[in-house]
Parts: C-alpha cells; sequence; structure tokens
C-alpha cells in the first residue's frame, strides 16, 4: 500500500487506512448484534448471557442528560457499528500483525516505546487486540496481560471471580452498554508479592467511521504486588460522530499499588464515555492519572471505593477542553473503611469555546474515624468564550473525619504574556508556556516519556488557539 | 412612637392549608402556579441530598387567629434591639402592634407599611417590585404558594438619598398546632439609600407548623441594604425561606441568616449583580441539633462587569443533625473582573451528625477572580487541649471554640448591638443542650 | 512537699516510648532547666504533664505539692495549679483573648461566684503592659494572626493572669529575636519568687541569660542525664550534646 491512500493531519492520530473487516456486527444493535459478537468470540453461556441482560438494561435506562450535557442525546445507537475484526487473535511479534495495523502503531511509536521502556504492550484496532505481548522475565514472575477475550477464555477462574464485581452493569447507561458489546480491553493479574518495575501499556486504535469501541478492562493486584498501566488512545477525524465508551474496573488486594495512567487525544468527533472505578483493600493504593485532550464530549470520573483500613486512593486530573468541546471529567471517592485517605487534583484548561467541567463526589459516611479527603480543582480560562464548571459534592458524617476542597479559577494575565512576548516569543508561545506552567506540577507524575507527549499535544491544541 | 393595632383578620381555623385557595380573586393566578407546579423530587439537581419527605404539606392549616391571652403574651416577648428605628409584630400573620418610624423619616418619603396596606394605598408602587423575580433554586412550587397567601409582612420603601441609621424590625410568631404563616419582607431601596433590616423568627412554644418565608431587597444604584434574619422556629416547625436580591450599580448588599429552628428549614438565597460596581455580601450562621435538618441553597449570579460577591456559611452540627449546602456562583458571558468568593465550613460534633457541601462555579468570562473552599472537620484535639491546659472545663472549652467558629460571620455584619442579640439567641440554643 | 515532682516517668506515643524513667523534683521557689539535643523527649515530657490525651503515661507518678495529677484531665491539672506555655501556641478563631482569659479564671473561682470585671480589666492592662502588649491584643482573637513573638509574649501574659504554682516553658525562647526574648524573660522573671517553681526548657543556653535558673538537667533521649548549676548549661553550650552522649556511652 502507498502512503498517498493516507490523509495526514497536524496531529499524529489523523491518519486511517481503508476498512477491509473479516469480521462486522453490522449497525444498528439489537440481541442479534450480541449473538453475533458472543458466537464469533466464541463465548461461554454465562457471558452470553451477561451480554443480552446488560443490553436490556442499556435500553431500559435514561440517558443521563440531567447530569452531564445535552449533546449526550446526538447519538444515534442505530447508525453506529458495534464490532469490528479481522482476527480473533492478537499477534506475540509485530512480524505477524497486518501491514496497516502495523503501520498504524509504527506511526504511534507503540513498537519503538515498547523496545524502549515498557514491559509489555496490548494494542488494540478498533474491536479487537491485533498484538499482544508481555516481556519474558514479567511473564515468568506469574503475570497476566492479555487481552479481555483471552482473560475470560485462559483465566476464567480469576476473570470470572472479579468481572463485573467493581463496576456493575447496571451503574449507568454506558457501563450497561459496554457489558452487552464489550470487546478487547486488557485483561491483567499481578500475584502476591510481584512489583512490575516497568509499565504495561495498551494502545487503542479507532480506524474506522460510524464505529464504536468498548473495550473492557480488568487489572487484579494481588496482595503486595505493584503494577502500573499506561494507555494511549487515538482515532482518525471523520465527519460523523464515533464512540468511545469503555469500563475499567481495578482491584488492588492487600497492600498493592497501581497506577492507572491515561493519555488520550481522541480527535474531536468523538463521543468519550467512560466509566472507571477500583477496589482499594487495606493498605493498597490506587491511584489514576487521567489526562483528556481532544474528544467531542468526554464524560469520566475515575473513582476509587476505599474498601480496607488504611486504602488510599488518588485521582490527577488534567482536562484540555479545545474549541468546541467540553471535557466532563473529575472524581469519585467512597470512603468504606477507617482511616482511609483521598486526594484529587484536577487541573483544567478551557480554550476557544472549550468548556470543561469538574464534578466530584466524596463520601465519607457513618461511624468511620481517621478519614481523610483532600480536593483541589483549579481552571485556566483562555479565551472570553471560554466556560469552566466545578460541581463538587461532598458528605462527611461524624467527628473523626475531615475534608477540605478548593477550586478556582483563573486566566493568564495579560501582562505574564507581554512579558514573554517582550522577550522575542510569539503569542502562541508565550501561552503555551504559560499553559505547560499551570499544569507543569502534575505532569511531573506522569513518567518521562508520556509528559514529553502531553506537552506536546498541549502545544498542538494551543496554536491556533490565540488569536 | 405610637403604637398602632389593626383589625384582626378572623379566618376559619379548620382550613386545611391544601384546600384553602387564594387568598382574594388577585392570588388567585399564584395559587393555580402551586398546584401546577410538580412536589420536589431529589433527582432534581435543586433537591439533591434533601429529605423530600418533610415537604408534606397535607397537615397544615392555613394561618389560625390569635386570642388575647397569646397576644398579650407574644406582644411582652418581642424584645429586639435597644434602639431601633421601627418595629412591627406578626403572629400568625396577623399584625399585632406596630411602633412607627420617626416622623422625620416619613417626611422625607420613607414608606414602611404592612402589605395589605401597602397594596391598598400605594398598589403600583407594590406591585412592581412585588415576588418579580422568579425562585430559580427549586422553590418555584413554595414561592407560588407564599405568592398566593402572602398577607402579613412589610413593605419598606427608602427614597433616594435618605439614610436610616438605627435598623428596623419586624418580629413573625407562629403559634398553634399546625398552623402556617406566610411572612413577607420587600425592601426597595432607591439610589444613595441605606437602611438595615432585621426579621425575627420565632414560635412561643414547641409546636409544630409550617412557615413560609419571601424576602426580596432591590437596591438602587449607591443603595446599602442590610438584611439579617434570625431564623428561630420551634425544633419542630417545617419552614421555607426564598430571598432575592437585586444589586444596583455600586450597590452594596449585605445579607446574614442564623439558623437555630425548624426540623427541616429550607432556605433559597439567590444575589443578582445586575450592574458594574455592586457588591453582595452572603453570610449564613446555623446551630443544628437533634434530628434538625439545615437545607441552604445559594445563587451568586454576575451579570455584570466589576462585580464581587462573598458569601460565607458556616454550621456547627450535633446529635444526627443534617446539613445541606448547595451553592453556585455563576459568571454570565461579558461579566470581567468579577470577584466572587464563596466558602462553606462544617463543625461536626458528633458521630451522628452529616455534611453535605456542592460548592459549585460556572464562570463564562476569563478575566475574573473566582474561588470556592468546603471544608469539614471537627473540634481539633490540639484547640481543644490548649483550651484544657488552662484550666477551663470541657464542655465551657467546646463551647468557646464553636462560639468561636461562629462569631466571625457575625462580625462580618459589622453591627455590634445586632451581633450581640444574635450571639445571645445563638448561645441560648447551644447552652441549653451542653 | 511543696513540689512539683516527677517520679520514674515512662510516657508513650503510639508504640513508641519516649520518656524512659525520667526523675525530677522542681521544689516552689526554684527555677529548673532542662536542655537537650532534639528529639530527646522535652516537649513530650511538657505534653504529658500538661495531660495531652495523645500521651500515654505507661508508669511513674507526677506530683503536685503531693497530689498525683496523673489521674486528672488537663483542665483539671490547670485548675489544680499548673501552667504550660506551648512551644507552639495555638490560634482559637472568634475567640477573643479576653474573654479566653476570663473563661480560664472564672473556671477557677467557686460555683456562683462571679469574676468581677473591672478588676480583671485592670489586672489584664497592667500585666499587658508589662510585656509591652497593645491593648488591641484584648479583642483579637486568641493568637490569630499573631507573630512569633507575640504569641510567646500572650503565654506569659496568660501565666501572669492564672498565677500558677508551677510553669512548664516549653522551648519558650524559639522563634524570638533578641528583643522579643529580652520582654519575654523579664515577664518571667517578675512572676518568680517564693510562689512559683517553674520547669523551662529549652535547647538553647541563650535563654538562660535572660532566666537565670537555680538548677540545670540534661536530658537525653527520655532520662536525665547530667544534672547541675547554671554553668552547666555554659559548658553544654562550649563543647555541644555530643560530648554529653559521648560521656555517657562510656560509662
Amino acid at each position: 500500500m502507498s502512503t498517498d491512500t493516507l490523509d495526514i493531519d497536524r496531529t499524529r492520530g489523523d491518519f486511517s487506512y481503508p476498512e477491509q473487516h473479516t469480521f462486522d456486527a453490522g449497525t444498528g444493535l439489537t440481541h442479534d448484534t450480541i449473538d453475533y459478537i458472543s458466537g464469533v468470540k466464541g463465548e461461554p453461556d454465562w457471558i452470553r448471557e451477561f451480554r443480552h441482560k446488560a443490553l436490556d438494561t442499556f435500553l431500559a435506562k435514561p440517558m443521563p442528560t440531567h447530569w452531564a450535557s445535552h449533546d449526550l442525546e446526538n447519538i444515534v445507537f442505530k447508525n453506529i457499528r458495534y464490532y469490528l475484526a479481522n482476527a480473533q487473535k492478537p499477534k506475540r511479534s509485530w512480524d505477524d500483525v497486518s501491514e496497516d495495523e502495523k503501520r498504524t502503531f509504527e506511526r504511534l511509536g507503540i513498537p519503538e516505546q515498547e523496545r524502549r521502556f515498557l514491559a509489555g504492550v496490548e494494542a488494540q484496532f478498533d474491536s479487537e487486540a491485533v498484538y499482544s505481548n508481555i516481556k519474558a522475565a514479567v511473564g515468568e514472575q506469574g503475570v497476566i496481560f492479555c487481552g479481555s477475550t483471552e482473560g475470560l477464555k485462559e483465566h476464567p477462574e480469576i476473570f470470572r471471580k472479579w468481572f463485573g464485581k467493581v463496576i456493575p452493569t447496571g451503574d449507568n447507561k454506558f457501563s450497561a452498554l459496554n457489558s452487552a458489546v464489550f470487546s478487547g480491553g486488557s485483561f491483567i493479574y499481578v500475584p502476591p508479592g510481584v512489583k512490575v518495575k516497568h509499565p504495561l501499556q495498551a494502545y487503542f486504535r479507532i480506524n474506522a467511521e460510524n464505529f464504536g469501541q468498548f473495550e473492557r478492562t480488568l487489572i487484579i493486584a494481588d496482595e503486595g504486588s505493584e503494577v502500573m498501566y499506561m494507555e494511549g488512545c487515538t482515532a482518525p477525524k471523520f465527519e460523523t460522530a464515533t464512540l468511545h465508551s469503555a469500563v475499567v474496573e481495578l482491584v488492588a488486594m492487600k497492600g498493592a499499588k497501581i497506577q492507572y495512567i491515561t493519555v488520550q487525544n481522541w480527535s474531536a468527533n468523538v463521543f468519550n464515555l467512560v466509566t472507571k472505578r477500583a477496589i482499594a483493600h487495606e493498605e493498597a493504593e490506587v491511584k489514576w492519572i487521567d489526562c483528556n485532550i481532544g474528544s467531542r464530549l468526554t464524560m469520566k470520573y475515575p473513582g476509587v471505593i476505599l474498601k480496607g483500613r488504611k486504602a488510599r486512593g488518588e485521582v490527577i486530573s488534567i482536562a484540555l477542553a479545545g474549541d468546541g468541546q467540553h471535557q466532563d471529567t473529575g472524581a469519585k471517592m467512597v470512603h468504606a473503611a477507617d482511616e482511609t485517605t483521598s486526594n484529587i487534583v484536577s487541573k483544567s484548561i478551557s480554550l476557544g469555546t472549550g468548556r470543561a467541567t469538574y464534578r466530584g463526589l466524596v463520601h465519607i459516611p457513618k461511624h468511620l474515624k481517621g478519614c481523610k479527603n483532600n480536593t483541589e480543582c483549579d481552571a485556566l480560562l483562555i479565551n472570553s468564550t471560554a466556560r469552566t464548571d466545578t460541581y463538587p459534592a461532598i458528605t462527611v458524617r461524624g467527628t473523626g473525619n475531615s475534608s477540605q476542597h478548593e477550586a478556582s479559577v483563573s486566566q493568564i494575565s495579560a501582562e505574564q504574556i507581554f512579558y514573554m512576548m517582550s522577550r522575542g516569543l510569539t503569542e502562541a508561545q508565550a501561552m503555551s508556556l504559560s499553559v505547560n506552567g499551570f499544569v507543569n506540577d502534575l505532569v511531573r507524575q506522569f513518567p518521562m516519556e508520556y509528559s514529553v507527549e502531553l506537552k506536546r499535544l498541549i502545544d498542538l491544541e494551543m496554536e491556533g488557539s490565540v488569536g | 412612637m405610637t403604637p398602632a393595632v389593626l383589625e384582626i383578620d378572623a379566618s376559619p381555623t379548620t382550613v386545611r392549608l391544601l384546600d384553602a385557595g387564594p387568598l382574594t380573586d388577585a392570588h388567585a393566578e399564584a395559587w393555580e402556579k402551586f398546584q401546577s407546579l410538580p412536589v420536589p423530587a431529589r433527582t432534581d439537581e435543586h433537591w439533591r441530598f434533601s429529605s423530600i419527605k418533610a415537604l408534606d404539606l397535607s397537615a397544615y392549616t392555613a394561618p389560625q387567629p390569635i386570642d388575647d391571652t397569646t397576644r398579650e403574651e407574644l406582644l411582652a416577648r418581642s424584645t429586639g434591639l435597644a434602639a431601633s428605628a421601627g418595629r412591627m409584630v406578626f403572629a400568625n400573620d396577623t399584625l399585632l402592634r406596630r411602633e412607627v418610624l420617626a416622623d422625620t423619616l416619613r417626611q422625607r418619603g420613607v414608606l414602611w407599611l404592612p402589605l395589605d396596606e401597602a397594596m391598598r394605598n400605594h398598589g403600583d408602587l407594590f406591585r412592581s417590585r412585588f415576588m418579580r423575580e422568579d425562585a430559580i433554586l427549586g422553590g418555584a412550587k413554595f414561592a407560588a404558594l407564599h405568592a398566593s397567601q402572602a398577607r402579613a409582612g412589610t413593605f419598606l420603601y427608602v427614597p433616594r438619598g435618605v439614610e436610616i441609621d438605627l435598623p428596623i424590625e419586624a418580629f413573625h410568631w407562629l403559634t398553634g398546632e399546625g398552623g402556617s404563616i406566610f411572612p413577607h419582607t420587600l425592601i426597595v431601596a432607591e439610589a444613595q439609600s441605606k437602611v438595615t433590616f432585621v426579621d425575627y423568627f420565632e414560635s412561643p412554644e414547641s409546636t409544630a407548623g409550617f412557615a413560609c418565608a419571601v424576602n426580596d431587597l432591590w437596591l438602587g444604584d449607591g443603595a446599602q441594604v442590610t438584611y439579617v434574619c434570625a431564623q428561630n422556629w420551634s425544633g419542630q416547625a417545617l419552614s421555607v425561606q426564598i430571598n432575592s436580591t437585586v444589586v444596583g450599580r455600586d450597590a452594596t448588599a449585605k445579607a446574614l441568616t442564623v439558623n437555630l429552628g425548624s426540623r427541616y428549614a429550607r432556605s433559597e438565597s439567590v444575589s443578582h449583580l445586575r450592574a458594574p460596581g455592586g457588591r453582595s455580601d452572603m453570610l449564613a450562621v446555623t446551630v443544628a441539633e437533634d434530628a434538625q435538618e439545615i437545607d441552604q441553597r445559594t445563587f451568586q449570579i454576575h451579570e455584570a462587569p466589576n462585580t464581587a460577591s462573598d458569601l460565607l456559611y458556616k454550621n456547627a452540627l450535633d446529635d444526627s443533625a443534617r446539613t445541606v449546602f448547595s451553592g453556585l456562583i455563576r459568571v454570565s458571558p461579558g461579566a470581567h473582573k468579577t470577584d466572587a468568593y464563596q466558602k462553606v465550613r462544617n463543625l461536626l460534633l458528633s458521630d451522628e451528625a452529616e455534611a453535605n457541601s456542592l460548592p459549585g462555579l460556572e464562570i463564562e468570562a476569563d478575566d475574573v477572580r473566582c474561588t470556592h473552599g468546603a471544608t469539614s472537620g471537627q473540634i481539633e484535639d490540639e484547640e481543644l487541649f490548649y483550651l484544657l491546659s488552662r484550666g477551663i472545663p470541657l464542655r465551657e472549652s467546646q463551647r468557646l471554640i464553636v462560639y468561636g467558629f461562629l462569631e466571625e460571620v457575625l462580625q462580618r455584619l459589622g453591627s455590634e448591638p445586632i451581633a450581640e442579640k444574635l450571639s445571645a439567641l445563638l448561645h441560648a440554643k447551644f447552652d441549653a443542650k451542653h | 512537699m511543696n513540689a512539683l515532682e516527677i517520679k520514674d516517668l515512662h510516657v508513650s506515643i503510639g508504640d513508641k516510648e519516649i520518656i524512659r524513667g525520667l526523675t525530677l523534683t522542681v521544689p516552689r521557689g526554684e527555677v529548673h532547666a532542662i536542655m537537650g539535643p532534639n528529639g530527646s523527649g522535652k516537649s513530650t515530657l511538657s505534653k504529658a504533664i500538661g495531660g495531652h490525651p495523645d500521651y500515654v503515661v505507661t508508669s511513674g507518678t507526677v506530683r503536685l505539692d503531693g497530689v498525683n495529677i496523673l489521674d486528672m484531665a488537663a483542665d483539671a491539672r490547670a485548675r489544680a495549679g499548673l501552667f504550660l506555655a506551648f512551644q507552639y501556641p495555638m490560634e482559637i478563631p472568634g475567640v477573643s483573648n479576653a474573654n479566653f482569659i476570663r473563661a480560664a479564671l472564672q473556671a477557677r473561682l467557686p460555683d456562683g461566684e462571679e469574676l468581677e470585671a473591672t478588676d480583671f480589666y485592670a489586672q489584664l492592662y497592667a500585666e499587658m503592659d508589662k510585656l509591652e502588649m497593645s491593648r488591641t491584643f484584648t479583642a483579637r482573637s486568641v493568637n490569630e494572626g499573631f507573630s512569633g513573638g507575640e504569641k510567646k509574649r500572650n503565654e506569659i501574659l496568660q501565666m501572669a493572669m492564672l498565677k500558677p504554682k508551677y510553669a512548664i516553658l516549653d522551648e519558650t525562647d524559639s522563634g524570638l529575636d533578641i528583643d522579643a526574648l529580652r520582654i519575654v524573660s523579664a515577664g518571667v522573671n517578675a512572676q518568680r519568687g517564693p510562689g512559683l517553681g517553674a520547669l523551662v526548657i529549652t535547647h538553647y543556653q541563650r535563654l538562660l541569660d535572660y532566666i537565670v535558673p537555680d538548677h540545670v538537667h540534661v536530658m537525653v533521649e527520655g532520662r536525665i542525664v547530667r544534672t547541675g548549676g547554671k554553668e552547666l548549661a555554659l559548658e553544654l553550650e562550649e563543647k555541644g550534646y555530643d560530648f554529653i552522649k559521648e560521656s555517657l556511652t562510656t560509662v
């Protein structure tokens, strides 16, 4: 294939290859769609049953429009394609991956990153992983890292125990949708005491138009283990809406540590409606580092249920709402045991007519003692047409707990920009520097490779937003 | 001052409030609206965390009459500030006494009238300002009910440039089992005028009743209005209070509510910063005990550039009391140079107490300074130890800390006599149990 | 016996023992100094004697004029005649300094007896003048927004007003410039006399130039390891705490 079939734009993810799918569930969503997906995947009956029930739940649930943007009403579920794949089993070597798919991920830099610093990689193209591999040394420690389809088949005893337990099907309309049609995503199990030194990475790529990607990720860190998982996401810019609706469940057993890092760079046609939640058992730590760039509308509120004594939950969130975009993000912290602590730091930037919304939920109920929450939300507005909202809800009971919430809204001062321009920077450069300065303390919490990527993405978004 | 007692309206006592119908034909539209609006549901964002069950009005009657003994007793108990410019006392929506304004103020055009008189003698002026702002924080149904029943309360009109130094006071008593009242306070302060107004909401005994109050403040250019409400209904009462404050150019509004009474008290307070240079200070102090629920909703709307608002709400919660604070700052497009601040602080004194905080921001202009904060915590051990180490007994130490916590808000009022009066009410409630 | 007597005191915070068998007697009328390196347990000692609930006395006794105070709550100990000048005085928002001291004095009166306001203010102003404190400090919230020096002066003011039998001054010199140190020390010295026993806890010898002690004790790892006259402080200043520690290990 020659490169002239590509349409390349200024952002790295905005290109696509012609489609040629072996497996295609067609357009629209019915119980037949479920049977098709389940059949193609050769799933056991309990999963097929689970999917059918979830579809009923999805159909019965109203759109959560009171809680979010009315833009959700513009999703036409009958026009979406729910399952597209070329093969059912991911390859273990890039050499075996089909040319288009391989080149897609090469352009996104995945194989190179794998060589440099990753403990394992899974690359999903539309509905299925096309590549999945884990470094031998990590696999030998008993770490399982594969796609959800594979996890379900090869490790049913672990998979079934936790699947759908952190986020029940009926949690919200989109978790129900995912539960009905999920495909792809990662399944990770880290045995007791194993500390995975390098990150495991998944990359989610949408290639097809009018497509819905519904990956399902389940990570279980057994007692005293540690793991860092990173996910990246892109899609080309299509005229029509694309839907991405994932469900991510994390389980951190006693003393385990999970870090989950997301850097998404969706194109502006993607509805990104993701449910992410973790359970942290005694003395476990779960940290969500969430960076939301692009998409038409993102709704995502990573949460931690602090179930065991001294468990700790953290959400670090950066959202950049470009022109015409709405980043509706936040965090949920449910304290359910003594001496649990949670920390939320959210920074958002609104550009052009972009809108960044923070929604938070902190719950410290009943007779718990020694629970603490700290929340900080800072919003930066770049243009007079930009918008930011903050809607936290905090419930604290009893005399042994405390919570503190602070939020502020600011803008880049004209004086600051003038100062930098007087030193010869362009206005856009000055703006980018200021914005990077605003998020710098959070960006530093990302692994180096990702923080570089993040800065580049912010610079790209800032271009064209000035003037 | 010359006391003037008006005729008591002897309406029948047994009428259920929900069957009461409009007060007059002129109130019919409001009554229809009340009937057509849905009962609040918790799924409505404005009623999130609220105990909706508490809002059942079916058990209440229309306002009940007052007998002579009660009248004398209530009048005797209506002690306000040592010095005031005027005082009216109402009980069950009936005017008991009116201590009028000084002649000098009347000569300068100040009007201070009971509602019925305002409607009768200054109808156009009154109607041009009576309930002109919609209740936008969820209480529209209650506002409609109030509009269909409002007969008691005061209309205060302060002409351009007139400054009234001493506070004006109104007492509203809710007495008898299962009765209802609809206190109304309407203050129109013309340009460059200045006034302070205090509403006392009281019950003489611990009977259950329903109070549905509305207070609207209109501030012309450069006007300064301080409004204080001491909500001290009985601990069994159901109360709803809806406020709207419209702040003109360079005008300054300051409002303080002290929440002490009611088993469920809902308060909705909206400040419209409608012209440049306006400022609104929104203050509240709550002492919630037993199973009380104090449900406070606020809205700081910056509709014009160069406006400021500053909200400070403090809640002290004991026993199994609950509070809900939901506050929103909105900066409308074009309202640049807005300076908005909002802070709620909850002090939890028991393991059963529950504080819900929903501080919100909606910002649609970029050159602004907006911050909000919400904290919930308890008396710090180190703070307590410091007082104990000086020999102050535990109970007394706790009381000092709680008073100190609340005192900051009262001091923001900038009026020593009123702060002292409110302090006394607040201490009386807290000391009764501690 | 008229003394603050500490016998074989053991104090833990959580699982950790900080004071490990400390014995010390401060007779009324004397000023004793405790010096020690950081982490030796000096502040723990003051909090434990004061009755802070986080500091658990596992064994030993503390007597005030022969009365065991360890069963008493912090406020009862204070009313029994103990005063603690804090290293980091707490800020109490909304409670005025005057009301605070008044409440403390009122708590010392028998039931039904009211503090006489005129006398109280007369006395308060007189003590504030001695400490060169502006009158505005009566209406301000306790320690709120006070500078380090103002907080320490406020501690000494409270001590003067409450007239304790025994005072423990915990690092009263920390954070003070030389002028503030002089004023605070003068305030303490003015209260010296047969009615007061004082235990001055400090890391530096400097304070003891101003408040000259009758006896100096050196505390290391939760015990008194040496006792001497005021010259011991100078020796420590010269040779440092390592000298003491070394002499301990060689024993």
